[in-house]
């Protein structure tokens, strides 16, 4: 627990370098894509972007999904990194630009004709690309798997931009196939090298998602309103008992708000810059949070966290129905009531660590774990 | 007594107070960050209401999640209900709905039960 503690402060400070923004691991089904969809949506309205840059965002976005969707499991699964096998998707603003990035494995024996296309879309131009577009959408499908093809052109279409890409090799038959796509925004151009920065740290931000079975991240500012949006999409991202469902629901709503409450304000930003990552392995799933909090307020905070961690379940629920009915400690910041009942719900101790930021503000890790057999 | 009802967001929950009806419900998700903002006329409705209560008051609370910031607004609302049921100005029930699979809302109602003085009736659906 602690190492994914110190792998999610990396995230952070990874993510937080490029501003990347939020990440999904795992089996792409058409309610989870739905759910990214309706979560960066809600994230784009903020955005001061012009409506027709959001579109386009939008429309790329769906392809980049379905195309995951669609080639997610490599023909033949025999993959010995098991990991490997699940898709990835990325979106993140650097600046004024987003970028868009999916990832999925494929058969290295596929690998050349993806490039052959993948480099004429690159070499046509706007009017080219029109007429090459028509061409495969009347001549057919390119690939047995369907539609890859106009997915890819449609893509580059819509970005206005040369596909960026990058494979990245697995094992004799099978490598990783990252998707880069970045839409023009008005006329300025943006550094070819710094596009290939951005692709190579999403590949060590993956590799780190893989090692610590990590499946979403959310990085950015935290608000009530974002964390409606954020449980929204997680409830889609879930699959497993109705029960256990419900008990990660409840330790993610105190935990989001946890951030939302407690979170301080870095001087770049007017929210509370965060981060978010839900994991899961065969035995549990580990909910992690980071946040910055006042200096002077993480003596009493770490206090009170080990305190809680100290406490049997018996006593926790002595000190919570205590708490519950004290409205003397009515300043809800105060009542520690949030972290007991993480502590109740999932049965399991609360992981913590602090880390030096500045002269005033420290960054606070959080972790909880909920077994998977809870209740069952 | 004019009734109180407020409809239902993804963070805050159906509330429904009509004294004529004998209605009294609170329904869905109580997920706010900050509740007391959200149950003060919940509350100031309620203090009205006690002041000349039905001589029964079944209370429905049929939640599907709430927050521990929520939890203690309920905290409010079990102890007015306790005094008027104390003081036999009405008969106070509790009608506490739970869905089967979620064990962690029925364990909450029965906390409550256990810490009141008031009868609790329970539904799993």
């Amino acid at each position: 627990m602690e190492n994914k503690l110190e792998s999610a402060y990396r995230l952070f400070s990874l993510m937080n370098e490029d501003n990347l923004g939020y990440i999904y691991r795992g089996n792409f089904t058409d309610e989870i894509t739905e759910n990214i969809l309706k979560l960066t949506e809600a994230n784009l309205q903020h955005e001061e972007s012009r409506n027709k840059i959001k579109k386009r965002i939008y429309s790329i976005m769906v392809e980049g999904l379905q195309n995951i969707t669609r080639h997610q499991h490599a023909d033949d699964v025999d993959i010995e990194k098991i990991e490997e096998t699940f898709g990835i998707f990325v979106i993140q603003k650097i600046d004024d630009y987003y970028f868009i990035t999916t990832g999925n494995v494929v058969d290295n024996v596929n690998i050349p004709p993806l490039k052959e296309l993948l480099e004429k879309i690159n070499s046509l131009s706007k009017d080219e690309l029109k007429a090459f577009y028509k061409k495969v959408l009347t001549e057919g499908e390119m690939s047995d798997k369907g539609g890859a093809g106009l997915g890819l052109i449609d893509m580059a279409r819509k970005s206005g931009n040369k596909l960026f890409y990058k494979f990245r090799k697995i094992d004799d038959t099978h490598s990783y196939f990252y998707l880069h796509t970045v839409p023009v925004v008005e006329s300025t151009n943006i550094d070819e090298k710094k596009i290939y920065d951005t692709i190579n740290n999403i590949i060590n931000v993956h590799s780190l998602l893989n090692e610590n079975s990590f499946l979403l991240i959310f990085n950015g500012e935290f608000s009530q309103e974002s964390s409606v949006n954020l449980l929204g999409a997680i409830k889609g991202h879930i699959t497993t008992s109705v029960s256990l469902k419900n008990k990660l629901f409840y330790v993610i709503v105190e935990m989001l708000q946890n951030i939302v409450k407690h979170g301080s304000k870095t001087e770049e930003n007017s929210a509370n810059p965060g981060i978010f990552v839900i994991g899961e392995d065969n035995k549990y799933f580990y909910i992690l949070t980071g946040n910055f909090i006042n200096k002077d307020e993480s003596d009493t905070l770490l206090n009170k966290l080990r305190q809680i961690n100290e406490y049997s379940i018996d006593e926790l629920e002595i000190q919570y129905s205590k708490i519950l009915f004290d409205f003397n400690i009515d300043d809800e910041k105060k009542t520690g009531l949030g972290f007991i009942d993480i502590r109740l719900k999932s049965q399991n101790k609360l992981a913590f660590s602090i880390k030096e930021y500045n002269d005033k503000l420290d960054f606070l890790l959080l972790g909880s774990k909920i077994n998977k057999t809870h209740g069952e | 007594m004019e009734k109180l009802e407020i409809q239902a967001t993804d963070m805050t929950p159906y509330v429904k107070l009509d004294k004529e009806n004998g209605e009294f419900v609170i329904a869905e998700k109580s997920l706010p960050e900050n509740a007391i903002e959200f149950y003060r006329p919940v509350l100031e409705w309620l203090d009205e209401y006690s002041k000349n209560p039905n001589k029964d008051t079944i209370f429905q609370f049929k939640l599907e999640y709430y927050n521990t910031s929520t939890a203690k607004q309920f905290a409010r609302i079990f102890l007015l209900l306790e005094k008027i049921h104390l003081e036999g100005k009405s008969n106070v029930e509790i009608h506490w709905y739970y869905s089967k699979d979620d064990m962690d809302m029925e364990h909450s109602g029965k906390r409550y039960e256990k810490l009141l003085k008031l009868p609790f009736k329970f539904f799993a659906y």
